[in-house]
């Protein structure tokens, strides 16, 4: 699938604000084309993490490179340039414009309307949904649909990378199925994921690698089946393993 | 802010002292302005006054700005009331018939002695704060301020048409001068206690908690809406024993002296000293009549030989405006920045 | 009923010019949550403009108007406003009400504070019969020009990329900058649109007074704000809407209160708006994603 160099590579990544340190040398790797998921429970620092990656956050120690550059503190308005796409924490979609004009933000930066319209019309026979009420203003829509829009929306910049922050937040068990599903989908036609979640059952099924970060660490990494059958997978994902390595064997 | 002293044999006094230093330092510099005024010539005597007297209303601007967090337009809407009740309650019956021979008759027999009818100007001012902030204070900070406005703008509507009992858009003349230095100073000092006491309270305490993040604080219980009113109710008492003194200062009440370029001036007094804090009304307001005389003296000239050089007129209410500006972009918290004065003999 | 014909049609025609005010503000509002005093002096700017050109052909001198209140909007945005872009809301409140008066006491400095005469367009004070009805030409031009702006900035908002983009920004202003949405460039086309609104607003009160003083915008907007206020902060068509209200309020109240009480009709109006918020706090169209903002 790869060749050569990962098209992200983050190492020694030191993340504060003020005096608390959100994240604490984290290195981390995404190849092209594979499914990467940071899985941890609630202040982790995962969210930390992927906005420094993105560029919005500037790191107080460590490099950031993707796609080979190393990337410095930019602008809010040019991580979509860069390649990158983020589906943030709660969606973010815009209630008040309808489905369609909320997916035509997802290309502000594209020049090619020519290719944006054949990319909406793949995007809308990937999500019927979205076809459906394409007119509606978006503050109609179910969580669940909310979420596809915000997806697709993000796909629709062509990014190399696709950043997802808790997908499944408030989302029913079924809901999240098809997300899941969907984001299978998507890998195939070529974008990488890295996906942040609480829920960590759930990436098994897609993931190709997992890292646990608990307090602003990685405390496990490596292949999904090997995460998912670990036996210190519990403690690591709570951060209890970090208690009784300071209190020695 | 205060720690408790250790092995002090005093310990209890020197724990209060340290608590009131703020107020103990603000009323030691206000009186020393006051001490040096008094041997000034008549003229800086009289301008002093009207410092002393601005620098209430900026206080009673700050106890609700700075402790809500919420700005307030209507403040000098309170000053016009509590102008406007003092002097028709102390004025002579002689001069209010050839004024105002409308009023009703009780109104116009009245002649009170001067204290209360000053008390009765801030009370009155409370009392429409009182009312008007009940509805207001729901409002979310930038809807509230820009009601307070409307505060504003309504009481120079009914001020400027309420003929009968104002003088309308006529100068209310004859008002008993009693204000010199020493009583504007009296009351500096009594409304900086106020200010001071008040910050210290529970209901302060909530609201400067309020203050950072509204939502936040609503869901923990505070009932921001009360503690906003106590603080706007004793902010308007204030502002409107300010209005009384300006008008028993000047001897006259005008409408339009109660208007915009007024609550500009108080406005820029709170936000160049600092809004957050008392020292921060108090140092705005030195600070700007310091600056406003010299920038007087500048219109006025200077003679050069036979010429004079003035700046044009206008130019101070510019550099005023200008200074304003600079503050909000440049040090946003003003000159104090949000601090009182501290201890300075060291922590124990 | 002619009477009732033309109050109404003045009614209409004063509600409409304070509807262009509110939207000049409510636009601000939307991208930048700032309340902005200054578009009182954009109003007054542009009207000496056209008195610096007067004996100019009208659309130049009109062109002018336009060009001095855009160009102050633009300024007063660089210089005043953008480096407080993420200052809470009180700060910039007292920031627009500092260039507010600033720029007022400037212009006081430079042309001094009495009012001046200016003969602009005075034929349309011409009475005209419409539909059996004496009305001025003014009044009729004045809703036409209401109509034709609000038409245009509807428009503008809703089939343009960068209407898109405005649209976006004022809901979620951080989410459409992580899209791509310039943040400099919608607010700097915010700005200049207020600027065209507060052009033509001047332009008509201009021709409906013959007066050019340094306060008049002043007494505009603050009728304005309150408007926008009842409206709905946040919302363009709670602006419009509560803009026209609260003007066609006080022309119904001039005409149908008793004289000894019409001096008070404004005292009446920010009652009655007082009132309505009382019961409805979040305004008339409250807008959406408006929360954490406020």
């Amino acid at each position: 699938m790869t060749s050569g160099a990962p098209l992200l590579a983050v190492s020694g990544l030191v993340v504060r604000y003020g005096a608390v340190t959100a994240v604490r040398e984290v290195d981390l790797q995404v190849d092209e084309g594979e499914i990467v998921s940071i899985v941890g429970p609630n202040g982790a620092g995962k969210t930390s993490l992927i906005l420094t990656v993105a560029g919005i956050i500037a790191p107080a120690a460590g490099t950031v490179i993707f796609a080979g550059s190393t990337l410095g503190r930019i602008a809010l308005e040019d991580v979509v340039a860069q390649g990158i796409a983020l589906v943030p924490e709660g969606r973010h979609i815009f209630a008040s414009l309808t489905v369609m004009e909320n997916l035509l933000l997802g290309a502000t930066v594209r020049r090619d309307s020519r290719a944006v319209a054949a990319d909406l019309d793949r995007f809308f026979a990937m999500f019927p949904i979205l076809a459906e009420r394409r007119r509606q203003p978006a503050g109609q829509l179910s969580g669940g649909e909310q979420q596809q829009l915000a997806i697709a929306r993000a796909l629709l910049s062509r990014p190399r990378l696709l950043m997802l922050d808790e997908p499944s937040l408030g989302l029913a068990p079924m809901v999240v199925d098809q997300i899941y599903a969907l984001l299978a989908t998507i890998r195939t036609q070529g974008v990488t994921i890295l996906l942040v979640e609480q829920n960590a059952e759930r990436v098994f099924g897609i993931a190709h690698r997992v890292y646990v970060m608990s307090g602003g660490k990685f405390a496990l990494a490596g292949d999904a089946a090997e995460i998912k059958s670990h036996p210190r997978f519990d403690a690591a994902y709570f951060g209890v393993h970090m208690r009784e390595a300071a209190s020695g064997p | 802010m205060s720690e408790p002293t250790r092995g002090h044999g005093h310990g209890g006094a020197v724990e209060t002292a340290q608590r009131l230093w703020p107020l103990l330092a603000l009323a030691a510099v206000i009186a020393a302005i006051a001490i040096a005024a008094s041997f000034a010539p008549a003229v800086l005597q009289r301008r002093t006054t009207q410092g002393l007297i601005n620098l209430i209303a900026v206080v009673g601007l700050y106890v609700f700005v700075g402790n809500s967090g919420v700005l307030s337009f209507g403040n000098v809407a309170f000053m016009a009331i509590g102008a406007y009740v003092s002097a028709l309650l102390t004025m002579k019956p002689a001069a209010k018939s050839v004024f105002l021979p409308d009023l009703p008759a009780m109104i116009a027999h009245a002649e009170w002695p001067t204290l209360p009818g000053a008390l009765a100007g801030g009370m009155a001012a409370a009392l429409v704060a009182l009312v008007t902030g009940w509805p207001l204070m729901r409002l979310s900070g930038i809807s509230a301020s820009i009601a307070t406005f409307a505060i504003l703008v309504v009481a120079n509507v009914v001020f400027g048409n309420w003929t009968s009992v104002t003088g309308g858009q006529n100068s209310l003349m004859g008002l008993p001068a009693y204000v010199d230095l020493w009583t504007a100073f009296a009351w500096a000092v009594a409304a900086i206690v106020i200010a001071f006491a008040y910050q210290e309270t529970r209901s302060a305490l909530l609201l400067r908690a309020s203050r950072e993040d509204e939502a936040a604080a609503q869901a923990t219980g505070v009932n921001v809406v009360r503690h906003r009113l106590i603080a706007f109710v004793i902010s308007a008492f204030l502002s409107g024993v300010a209005g009384v003194l300006l008008g028993h200062f000047l001897g006259i009440v005008r409408v339009e002296n109660f208007y915009l370029d007024l609550t500009f001036l108080i406005v820029a007094m709170l936000v160049i000293g600092g809004r957050g804090s008392l020292t921060g009304a108090v140092a705005g307001a030195v600070v700007i009549a310091a600056l406003t005389e010299v920038l007087r003296q500048t219109e006025v000239g200077f003679q050069v030989g036979k010429t004079t050089i003035a700046a044009p007129a206008g130019t101070g209410d510019v550099i005023l405006a200008l200074i304003m500006l600079l503050i909000i972009l440049l040090r946003p918290d003003g000159i104090a920045a949000g601090r009182e004065f501290t201890w300075p003999f060291g922590r124990t | 009923m002619e009477r009732l014909v033309q109050i109404l049609a003045d009614a209409v025609s004063v509600g409409s010019l304070y509807a262009l005010t509110a939207l000049g503000i409510g636009l601000i509002f939307g991208v930048m949550r700032l309340i902005n005093f200054a578009h009182g002096e954009l109003i007054t700017f542009a009207a000496y403009a056209l008195l610096a050109l007067f004996g100019q052909p009208v659309p130049i001198m009109i062109f002018g108007g336009i060009a001095v209140a855009v160009v102050l909007a633009l300024v007063t945005e660089r210089t005043a406003f953008r480096p407080l872009r993420n200052a809470d809301p009180t700060t910039l409140l007292i920031s627009s009400f500092a260039v507010s008066f600033f720029l007022q006491k400037l212009l006081i400095l430079v042309v001094g504070s009495r009012l001046k005469g200016l003969d602009f367009l005075p034929e349309l004070g011409r009475q005209i019969e419409f539909a059996g009805v004496r009305l001025q030409l003014l009044q009729i031009v004045t809703i036409i020009v209401g109509i034709v702006l609000l038409a245009a900035l509807t428009w503008f908002l809703r089939a343009t990329r960068l209407g898109l983009h405005m649209r976006a920004a004022a809901e979620d202003f951080r989410m459409a900058r992580v899209l791509g949405v310039r943040a400099n460039k919608v607010i700097a086309v915010a700005f200049a649109l207020s600027g065209i609104l507060a052009a033509a607003v001047s332009c008509l009160i201009v021709v409906q007074t013959g007066v050019v003083q340094p306060r008049m915008g002043l007494q505009l907007v603050i009728i304005a704000f309150v408007g926008t206020v009842i409206g709905g902060l946040g919302s363009l068509s709670g602006a419009a809407l509560g803009g026209f209200l609260v003007g066609a309020a006080t022309i119904m109240l001039q005409a149908f209160l008793p004289p000894d009480l019409r001096a008070f009709r404004e005292a009446f109006v920010f009652i009655a708006v007082a009132l309505v918020l009382l019961f409805r706090p979040q305004g008339l169209i409250p807008a959406r994603g408006l929360k954490e903002r406020i």
